[in-house]
């Protein structure tokens, strides 16, 4: 396995420095514990390392803001469920624990959300863009998501088809957010 | 109020397009009223999946202009963006994968060579409430302007690899794109089972291009393809990929006979007491209602909002009462689409990188199309093209997991690190049949942000489709099989895409819309194009015939000097 796949530092870090705007420091801790085992760190990076919670809570403020009400209920249950199953909070369970609690959400079974499913759909499908996202948008981090599965990002093009050979490009991500490159246009916003 | 027209266009996507440079190289003036925004480069050509296809739903080229969806008669709708058309100068082209097969000599007399020859009863198949007719046309009246599309948008194919095609008249004017690894698989799986691959034709440049004379010279010159991969639904930083929006709209805006007026949406055919149509009504972008009159009106708005527009153009004084073209109660009537069938599969030892390369490069069979196949007891007419696709970014692919494979957690993160690189896809477009419960009207109370009723829609597959697709992926798993994969699984899209129908053409307008000129029965100065003139769909993509179609409709109205006086 090449260097960049090993998992760098903890995601504690990122945690610390940067300030959430959608969800609460609480509720970032729930939800980055979540989808740290919708797509764990194990001998690769994982959710924490690409800092998918940041990719949501960006996700929510700028883009669907109307979401976080879901995301507010889901932890809570979250919460709620890890307490009457297992006495204790769901981020100081024990990864099966996790586990055990987030199945019950996938399948709908959890008690006191209606919807549980469809918060554990959503936080699914978040988690895979906050992994493989452009990391202007929060996740993706280090391009981490994009090394693990060996996608090179946005290459101008590829002289050779890389017929059954692998890929040895160092991955290129976009360098200017979108906002700034409309500006270069002279479109208004 | 502006001058008087000679020829009002309602939406600049690829029918538009073709028409602008069409007409206006006649020397006829041309307004080409586009309800969207001529993009910048950095809008259709970024290279972001966030931006391109998890926020698609959010631009303004798309949030504006919903559908109303609902899949039977009595069920509520939902809103949906629609992926196609994408509200721009050059329409859904500047999104589009770039698969561009001719359709078959047969799969326009679909009526005439597979329901009154009896084959359909020899193969079991369930016809009933399907109303299928015949083309009003054939491929020989298509051919050379299938050959204009090809030599003016600059098609990518190797002659002769198909043996299911019909006869050319001329070589594609450029060799196929570079074979990629899945091509391989697929082709040598093919050929072992004793099928016919060939390689797709492609509206994508495989090498630098100009169209040559007597071919539009206004169309600039184009680079080729640099296979960087964020193809469908992205659009192409290079230009290889055909899109009106840098071929047809350039030659147009060249002639000085193009008058293009972008956010501007038309609401209204207008017409006279007589019947007639005098010109179309508009929001410009300030939201004001403007007037454009013209000789002759062509509405190419795609098909859910060709319809639209009839039926919203209604006026209870004048003989149009139900709509214009609807005096049969036809407008918006049998209207078709594929649902895809997916077949994938990943291995152990090859390596593919499906995210080189456009969506379309690669390999298709024709085998189990149309009517290249013994039906006899499968219990349905007609087929599908089977070929690979299977590119994507990760944000594209990371659904695509087998049956039984959990969808999060360490297992799945295993097998999406393993099989990213390591796995492609069969994709489908299986014939749909017109059906009695298939159709587009005005939505009763549901309306977009000018106002206006929705188009809604309401579409289900029935039992020929049904069976169609089970018979389908299980050739298409074969085939997925015999490549060597490890793992080979199907889907089948609930979704469906390459729309057509709607106002069909015929010769007899107590069963058609428009005749083979795309003309609307009964009103010589108005055309309606696209897709949705297609009394059949045929099994594989629209664009080179609704193309060939635009470009048979412009020579007729060039020659038509009573119009225009
Ligand atoms: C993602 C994607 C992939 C595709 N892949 C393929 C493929 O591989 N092969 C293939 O053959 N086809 C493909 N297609 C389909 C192809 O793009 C269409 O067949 C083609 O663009 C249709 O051309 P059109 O001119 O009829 O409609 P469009 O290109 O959709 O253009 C219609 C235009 O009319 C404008 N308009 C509509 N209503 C109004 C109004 N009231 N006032 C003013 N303007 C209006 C719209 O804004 C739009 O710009 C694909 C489409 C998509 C979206
Ligand atoms: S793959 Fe080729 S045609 Fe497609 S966008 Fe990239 S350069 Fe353009």
């Amino acid at each position: 396995m090449p260097d960049v796949c090993k998992a760098p530092a903890a995601a504690d870090a990122l945690l610390e420095e940067e300030r959430f705007q959608a969800l609460s420091s609480g509720e970032a801790k729930i939800v980055e514990a979540a989808a740290s085992r919708i797509f764990p760190t194990t001998d690769t990076p994982g959710a924490a390392e690409a800092g998918v919670v940041h990719y949501i809570d960006r996700t929510l403020k700028e883009i669907y803001p109307k979401q976080i009400a879901s995301y507010r209920e889901g932890c809570a249950a979250l919460e709620r469920n890890a307490k009457e199953t297992f006495g204790r909070q769901f981020t100081e369970l024990a990864p099966d624990q996790q586990d055990k609690i987030l199945s019950a959400f996938e399948k709908g079974t959890a008690s006191g959300l209606a919807d549980a499913s469809e918060f554990f759909a959503l936080l699914r499908k978040h988690t895979m863009e906050g992994m493989f996202c452009e990391p202007m948008y929060g996740g993706n981090r280090g391009l981490v998501g994009w090394r693990l599965v060996g996608f090179p990002g946005q290459q101008f093009g590829y002289e050779d088809p890389y017929i059954n050979r692998v890929v040895d490009l160092e991955p290129i991500a976009h360098e200017m957010p979108f906002s700034q490159q409309e500006a270069l246009d002279g479109r208004k916003s | 109020m502006a001058a008087r027209a000679d020829v009002v266009l309602v939406g600049i996507g690829a029918v538009g397009g073709i028409l602008a440079s069409e007409l206006t190289a006649a020397g006829l003036k041309v307004v080409g009223l586009e309800r969207g925004e001529s993009p910048p480069y950095s809008d259709y050509a970024l290279k972001d999946a966030v931006h391109a296809i998890v926020r698609h739903a959010l631009h303004d080229s798309a949030r504006h202009e919903p559908i109303a969806r609902r899949d039977k008669e009595g069920e509520n709708t939902r809103r949906r963006p629609v992926s196609s058309p994408t509200n721009q100068v050059g329409g859904a082209l500047n999104r589009w994968t770039g698969q561009s097969n001719r359709f078959a000599p047969g799969d326009f007399k679909v009526f005439t060579q597979e329901i009154a020859s009896g084959l359909a009863e020899r193969a079991g198949a369930s016809l009933e409430g399907y109303n299928v007719a015949d083309w009003p046309i054939g491929y020989d009246d298509l051919e050379p302007y299938y050959t204009k599309y090809e030599y003016e948008m600059g098609i990518t194919g190797a002659d002769g690899e198909n043996p299911f095609a019909g006869p050319r008249s001329k070589r594609f004017p450029m060799p196929p794109l570079r074979d990629t690894a899945k091509f391989v698989l697929f082709r040598d799986a093919c050929r072992n089972l004793g099928y016919h691959p060939y390689r797709t034709p492609n509206g994508i440049l495989s090498q630098r291009y100009k169209p040559p004379m007597p071919y539009a010279q206004g169309i600039p010159e184009r680079p080729g393809c640099v296979y960087c991969g964020h193809c469908n639904n992205y659009g192409c930083h290079v230009h290889a990929k055909a899109s009106t929006l840098y071929t047809h709209v350039p030659a147009a805006l060249d002639s000085g006979n193009l008058d293009l007026r972008t956010r501007c949406k038309v609401f209204r055919i207008n017409t006279s007491p007589d019947g007639k149509v005098t010109g179309v009504s508009y929001f410009d972008p300030a939201g004001t209602v403007q007037e454009q009159r013209a000789s002759v009106v062509i509405l190419g708005g795609y098909l859910y909002e060709n319809v639209r527009l009839l039926l919203l153009s209604r006026s209870e004084a004048s003989v149009h009462a139900s709509g214009l073209g609807n005096t049969h109660g036809l407008v918006g009537q049998h209207i078709m689409a594929h649902e895809d069938v997916r077949v994938s599969g990943i291995f152990d030892d090859q390596i593919i990188n499906g995210f080189i390369g456009p969506g379309s490069v690669g390999g298709r069979i024709d085998d189990f199309n149309s009517n290249n196949f013994d039906h006899t007891k499968l219990g349905f007419i007609r087929g599908a093209t089977i070929g690979t696709s299977g590119s994507g970014t990760p944000i594209e692919r990371y659904n695509i997991v087998p049956r039984g494979m959990p969808r999060w957690g360490a297992d799945y993160k295993k097998y999406l690190t393993r099989y990213y690189t390591r796995s492609f896809d069969l994709n489908m477009q299986p014939e749909t049949l017109p059906h009695k419960d298939n159709y587009v009207d005005l939505h009763p109370t549901e309306c977009d942000a000018w106002g206006i009723p929705l188009p809604r829609v309401t579409f289900s597959l029935h039992e020929n489709e049904q069976r169609m697709h089970r018979f389908l992926a299980g050739e298409g798993e074969k085939i997925m099989q015999a490549t060597g994969a490890a793992k080979v699984w199907s889907a089948f899209s609930k979704r469906g895409s390459r729309w057509a129908g709607g106002t069909r053409m015929g010769t007899d307008p107590s069963n058609s819309v428009v005749n083979d000129k795309c003309q609307v029965h009964g009103i010589d100065n108005l055309f309606v194009m696209g897709a949705s003139v297609f009394p059949t769909m045929a099994g594989y993509p629209p664009t080179a015939t609704v193309a060939a179609l635009t470009y048979r409709a412009a020579d007729f109205i060039r020659s038509q000097n009573a119009l225009f006086h």
